[in-house]
């Protein structure tokens, strides 16, 4: 099956547009650059059940096998800059083929502010694979599928202008239309705890994209004696669904308002580099906590710290806590037998990383547990630079722990993954 | 712009040595504390400010090549002090348009930051160790930015020729032998530059690791600068070659250049 979707259309579009107009303004270097890659992960561990939603999951032993070609033009001038990155994916497992423009935005800039319009990609705060305040869109099957990081992280439709003055930087962020975090789903390859998994008709509603709808965002930031402070704040929706029953019975999928505060803080301490970050996530539909589909308000606090223990070799470790307010409320929600979550969820990770062959092998590790839902993921990896432009990744993407746990749910798409890259 | 006391000092060395120096033949032989201190400001804080576009050939023992093009901005805070470096990655491919920025302190750790562009991300790196390599050469950190003279005792061994040039043989042995990877270095500083022409580094067993070799050295609107670089581990036997090419001096870069800002859109000029 080939399938265009609207994203292939606007994608192939700005890649011809700037292909033009690069072509025109020929330098004395190729500006074109991007790569090859070619991905696959197999499947380790089988999924243990397989509601008639998920039977792809059960079936399938590739949870990624996949082709991309991604295009990069960037010209540039002392004032603007227009970047498109686009991509042909070829996805062997599912018989598709997609275009996506991943990025594709206008730089403006002027003596005090600088403005970016159009699909960009918005990184805030200071976690490492743990995200409080960067409420941008993410895509979770990329990243539980072994696809290279990057691809955790999605374009957001979006205006952002960015004021210094003395030092102090102010962002606005406006994004008219929404853009869902992508996740596991019903009828997709990966295998997830689904308490709904009996109702095969669903539908989404996603935020209309009306004035009133428009993701808001803010930081406010400085070096302030040697830290990079950062305050953020945020009006929109949670980017993962709630879900609730309709006559039918139907699932119905929404996204509910969430405003978001925060603040975050890294500097060089102890001989390393340390990361804080708070949040307060205020759930508005769901103030009182009574609502059984939506989150209770909650706050969500990190504390990390990094250090390079010997040259080209660098420890990490995280500690993070979310509390949930009314905790009563939500405990009253739930039925007799059904599962409850705990008032807190405390999560730990670690990062190591070592360097060899002069920096073109790269061992690294990350993990992460949370001591008290007993859910875990560990994700191994080599890479090694065969040349400068070609790369090769193997890795592992391990999770376990309770079936209706965060990390726990995902252990039926354990995998084994490997990635060659030839960029150029 | 305060001058702390030991800058001061740091200069009155320098310029005693280059007035000594000035004063013929006759004159006396500058202490191996104030050639090193001379050979630090010459090498590592010419002009105010300084940037060049730098290409680094690695070259593995058995001939294997990566090349990595960079480019690069110095501004000074204090002369022989407090620095700021601003790098833009050109090559290779996967590391294309990241930038790079240090905040050098003499006497603690330096800031450090990477901009990711893949994903806009800014990060801290940590930076205790200065003796890193640089971006998989065999340049450490150090080497680049320039390890202060106050850390290492100095003793002047002989004079020697370097091709056509005349050189003090300066030993220098580190005052804390436990924070570096090398016991020993012997610098050739020419007399008529200050710039290090060759030095050699012993690891901790005694047995020679490293020569670094100035295989170019041009005036540059008035300042001596070693545009080819040659570092050899000869234990390895890879070996890194940097060449600047487009270096200008006092450019008036804006502070503005070493920022956040900076990081996430490199201006023009240091992109080209």
């Amino acid at each position: 099956m080939v399938r265009a979707s609207p994203r292939a259309w606007s994608t192939a579009l700005a890649v011809l547009t700037l292909l033009a107009a690069g072509g025109a303004g020929a330098a004395e270097e190729l500006p074109l650059h991007g790569f090859l890659q070619a991905a696959s992960a197999y499947r380790l561990i089988r999924p243990d059940r397989c509601p008639r939603t998920q039977r792809l999951a059960c079936d399938e032993s590739f949870v990624l096998g996949e082709s991309r070609a991604r295009l990069e033009v960037d010209p540039r001038g002392e004032r603007w800059g227009v970047v498109a990155k686009g991509e042909l994916i070829l996805d062997a497992v599912g018989g598709e083929v997609e275009g996506d423009l991943r990025e594709g935005y206008l730089d403006l800039t002027f003596p005090a502010l600088d403005l970016r319009v159009g699909r960009q990609v918005i990184t805030w705060g200071v976690g490492d694979l743990i995200f409080i305040n960067d409420v941008f869109p993410k895509d979770w099957v990329a990243f539980i599928s072994g696809l290279p990081l990057e691809y955790l992280k999605k374009g957001s439709d979006a205006v952002s202008a960015t004021g210094h003055w003395a030092g102090t930087s102010l962002q606005l962020v406006l994004i008219p239309r929404f853009e869902a975090d992508t996740l596991p789903e019903a009828g997709g390859r990966l295998a997830f705890h689904d308490p709904m998994a009996a109702i095969e008709a669903r539908r989404t509603d996603e935020p209309s994209p009306a004035l009133a709808r428009t993701e808001a965002g803010a930081r406010l930031f400085r070096n302030l004696l040697g830290w990079d402070v950062s305050l953020y704040a945020y009006r929109g929706f949670f980017h993962a669904p709630a879900g609730e029953v309709e006559p039918g019975p139907r699932l119905r999928l929404f996204f509910p308002r969430l405003d978001v505060y925060g603040a975050s803080a890294q500097g060089a301490a102890l001989g390393g580099v340390v990361s804080f970050e708070a949040g307060y996530y205020d759930s508005r539909s769901d103030r009182s906590g009574r609502d059984p589909a939506v989150d209770n308000p909650s706050v969500r606090l990190l504390a990390g710290y990094q250090r390079e223990v010997v040259p080209d070799f660098t420890v990490g470790g995280q500690y993070s806590v979310q509390v949930m307010e009314d905790h009563d409320a939500y405990v009253a929600t739930r039925g007799p037998g059904m599962p409850r979550r705990p008032a807190a969820r405390h999560v730990l990770t670690a990062r190591l990383t070592r360097l060899l062959l002069n920096q073109t092998l790269r061992l690294g590790v990350f993990a992460l547990a949370s001591p008290n839902e007993g859910d875990w993921y560990a994700g191994p990896e080599a890479r090694y630079q065969v040349t400068d432009a070609l790369s090769a990744t193997v890795g592992l993407n391990v999770f376990g722990g309770p079936r209706r746990s965060e990390y726990g749910q995902f252990e039926g798409n354990s995998n084994l993954y490997a990635v060659v890259r030839y960029a150029f | 712009m305060a001058l702390t006391g030991r800058t001061t000092g740091l200069r009155a060395l320098a310029l005693g040595a280059v007035l000594l120096g000035a004063g013929g033949p006759e004159a006396a032989q500058p202490s191996a504390v104030e050639i090193m201190a001379r050979s630090h400001l010459a090498m590592f804080y010419p002009g105010e400010d300084m940037r060049a576009r730098v290409t680094m050939r690695l070259v593995s023992r058995d001939g294997k090549e990566r090349l990595r093009e960079l480019t690069m901005a110095r501004r000074d805070i204090q002369e022989g002090g407090e620095q700021r470096y601003f790098i833009y990655f050109h090559r290779p491919p996967d590391v294309r348009d990241m930038t790079f920025l240090v905040w050098k302190y003499p006497g603690r750790d330096d800031d450090r930051w990477l901009y990711v562009p893949a994903i806009k991300l800014v990060r801290r790196i940590a930076a205790n160790d200065k003796r890193s390599s640089f971006a998989g050469s065999d340049f450490s950190y150090e080497d680049i930015s320039g390890r202060e003279p106050e850390e290492d005792t100095h003793k002047l061994v002989r004079e020697e020729r370097v091709g056509a040039r005349t050189a003090w043989v300066v030993e220098s042995t580190p005052k804390d032998a436990g924070s570096v990877d090398f016991s020993r270095k012997i610098s050739w500083v020419d007399k008529a530059t200050a710039l290090p022409l060759k030095e050699e580094y012993y690891d901790r067993r005694g047995e020679l690791a490293r020569v670094f070799t100035a295989e170019e050295v041009r005036e540059v609107q008035g300042f001596w600068t070693v545009t080819k670089r040659l570092m050899k581990n000869v234990q390895t036997g890879h070996s890194t070659e940097a060449v600047l090419a487009d270096v200008r001096y006092n450019r008036k870069l804006a502070p503005d250049l070493f920022s956040e800002r900076a990081l996430r859109a490199p201006p023009a000029e240091l992109v080209r």
